[in-house]
């Protein structure tokens, strides 16, 4: 695209925009997002050089970021290639919540209804956070620890592996 | 092929072989692994990975539920499921048919004839093939007392769901027959939970004796041959070679037409093998069993036949004919497999677990390792304790053996004891040599291999 901003319609400003007005009201200091091969970099400061790990915001737990995209769970068309995992960084200070089964993970009870739990949400340890599916079979899963959810890693219908982190949690 | 994408539901050696088999194929790989196998070398072959539960087998390997799962969330059309752990339960292959995967292997059904040892003892029958003269099932100790007095002592009492000679007892005097009943009983009940038993006539010098079918879902069956597995220990196999040394062709011919009539019969899909025990004082043989799955010495029909067996799987499985005639398959030379343990042999086979330090396998031609071990691998705790299978190639048994023992010398491993001294000492044996094999064989050299292995720490000393 050499042309600039001139291959952009009027909705795509629009969007541009919108994105300016959510991250000026998050506490992020830079956003940034590829879209095949269109990237887009907005923020104060210095531009980051290359692509960040998003890390969990170091604000107070309150403020809603949003919601968190850097963890993909793994795609079921194409095969993804297995190796060593690397482990994201983890914040200090939570604790992650890990998946007692394998099988299929879903944040709600049904399709179209809220989910147990979001970010900022108060736990309890027996509180449901999500269900693993196995053969129909649906185990609801507890928290197992009193905290606030901070950041939420498994995306919705998604395989997750027996010890894969699901949620990560400040106890309280 | 109509299968691209295969979930591999097992561990360990047999996992890497079936990855290999795929790889020739142009077929993608993903293997179900426990926490303790997430690493392993299978999980390092395969293009991904999905750890299914935590070490122990009955929260991982064993959970068919979970391994359907797996399969479906990740995309596969079809699930190997190897030897030992699911392969011959009939729960993964039926959940396999209802979720519309392929699975690679016999269906629910074949698996259900033959895995009660009694029902399969009828077909054999029916079939017109030998079996042991013996009982369909013991309801009591006195039951077994009738039985055993009609067809005279000795007996063997076995397990209905057996295998792996658990609830297997020999008994030679009628007085031990009711305690025998009540050992083997509870015997089989904790190791199948199922506790009928039934009694065959013991064969006192026996050989094991076994037939590689293959059939495709069009009712044609073929063999490969016979292997000759006499060589155990507590009715683990140890060495297999093929063909079995001192049949005459007519014999052989008839062992593997039982076989393959036997298979025919049930309409028998995909690769198994007929078990039989061959009497070596009168020259018979009887029916013992059918494995409905791949099995552990395979690669000795390969070797011999140059099919690669796990290949012919998949294609049966996918729906395609079989490519060979019967008369298409030319056995050539001979061929052995020595199953390398992690167990200490001058310590009565006591099992090892912890880090290869070495591991520097024999390489040439005519020589083939099948394994999941290399240097710097931990060896865990929790599975069996086979680390490898050595195969070797020779135009004549005495070249296969000499061969063989040569490679077991060059095998160095460190870290962990091993049964290649063991194995070293059996091919050197003049009864090994002379092919006089017997199922009670390792057993029977068991005092001078202990007293040689003295012998030489002593003299290291």
């Amino acid at each position: 695209m050499n042309d600039g901003l001139s291959a952009l319609k009027e909705e795509d400003i629009q969007r541009l925009v919108r994105l300016v007005e959510s991250l000026d009201s998050s506490t992020f200091d830079y956003l940034q997002l590829q879209v095949g091969d269109v990237k887009v970099t907005i923020g104060k400061g210095a531009v980051p050089l290359s692509a960040p790990v998003i890390a969990a915001p170091e604000a107070p737990a309150y403020t809603p970021p949003p919601r968190p995209a850097s963890v993909a769970a793994p795609p079921t068309a194409q095969i993804a290639p297995s190796g060593k995992r690397t482990a994201a960084p983890v914040p200090t200070g939570t604790i992650e919540i890990k998946s007692q089964i394998m099988g299929m993970y879903y944040s709600q009870p049904e399709p179209g209804s809220p989910p147990f739990v979001s970010v900022g949400a108060e736990v309890k340890e027996d509180t449901t956070v999500c269900l693993i599916e196995v053969m129909k079979t649906f185990n609801a899963m507890a928290a197992g620890v009193k905290g606030v959810i901070t950041q939420i890693c498994a995306e919705n219908a998604q395989l997750v592996e027996y010890g894969q982190v699901l949620f990560r949690v400040r106890p309280l | 092929m109509t299968i691209r994408r295969v979930l591999i539901a097992n561990r360990g050696e047999i996992a890497v072989r079936v990855i290999r088999a795929c790889q020739m194929l142009g077929i993608e790989t993903v293997i179900t692994t426990s926490e303790a196998d997430r690493e392993a070398l299978p999980a390092q072959l395969a293009d991904r990975t999905v750890c299914i539960g935590p070490a122990r087998s009955t929260d991982s390997y064993l959970n068919y539920r979970a391994i359907v799962t797996a399969a479906r969330a990740t995309g596969c059309d079809a699930v190997h499921p190897g030897y030992g752990f699911l392969s011959e339960k009939p729960e993964l292959a039926d959940a396999c048919a209802s979720e519309g995967l392929i699975f690679i292997g016999p269906t629910g059904d074949h698996m259900r004839k033959m895995g009660n040892k009694i029902a399969a003892r009828v077909l054999a029958r029916e079939a017109g093939v030998p079996i042991l003269p013996g009982s369909e099932k013991i309801a009591s100790a006195a039951d077994a007392a009738e039985v055993a007095q009609r067809i005279g002592y000795p007996v063997m009492m076995k397990a209905a769901a057996g295998g792996g000679g658990r609830g297997m007892k020999v008994i030679y005097d009628p007085g031990k027959l009711p305690a025998a009943f009540a050992a083997a009983s509870a015997e089989a009940n904790a190791a199948f939970g199922d506790p009928t038993l039934y009694l065959e006539r013991f064969i006192a010098n026996a050989r094991h004796i076994e037939v590689q079918v293959l059939g495709d879902k069009f009712g044609r069956v073929i063999h490969l041959g016979e292997r000759d597995c006499s060589l155990q220990r507590r009715h683990q196999k140890v060495v297999e070679e093929a063909p079995a040394p001192g049949i005459t062709p007519a014999l052989r011919q008839e062992i593997c037409n039982a076989a393959v009539g036997l298979a025919r019969n049930i309409a028998y899909e995909n690769a198994g093998t007929c078990e039989f025990i061959f009497d070596e004082d009168a020259q018979t043989f009887y029916f013992l069993e059918m494995n409905t799955r791949i099995q552990v010495e395979h690669p000795v029909s390969e070797t011999l036949t140059g099919i690669d067996l796990v290949q012919e799987q998949f294609r049966i499985a996918a729906g395609e004919p079989l490519r060979f005639q019967q008369s298409d398959i030319v056995f050539r030379g001979h061929a052995i497999e020595c199953r390398i343990n992690a167990e200490s042999p001058e310590q009565g086979f006591r099992p090892n677990a912890g880090l290869i330090e070495t591991w520097a396998p024999p390489l040439g031609p005519n020589i083939r390792l099948d394994t999941h071990c290399y240097p710097g691998y931990t060896v865990p705790v929790f599975y069996d304790s086979m680390l490898a299978k050595l195969i070797v190639y020779g135009s004549s048994r005495s070249e296969a053996i000499a061969r063989m023992r040569r490679a077991l010398e060059l095998f160095a491993i460190r870290g962990l004891g091993t049964t290649i001294p063991f194995l070293h000492f059996m091919m050197g044996r003049a009864e090994f040599r002379d092919g006089k094999v017997s199922t009670h064989l390792i057993e029977d050299v068991m005092s001078d291999f202990l007293a040689e292995s003295a012998t030489a720490r002593n003299a290291a000393r």
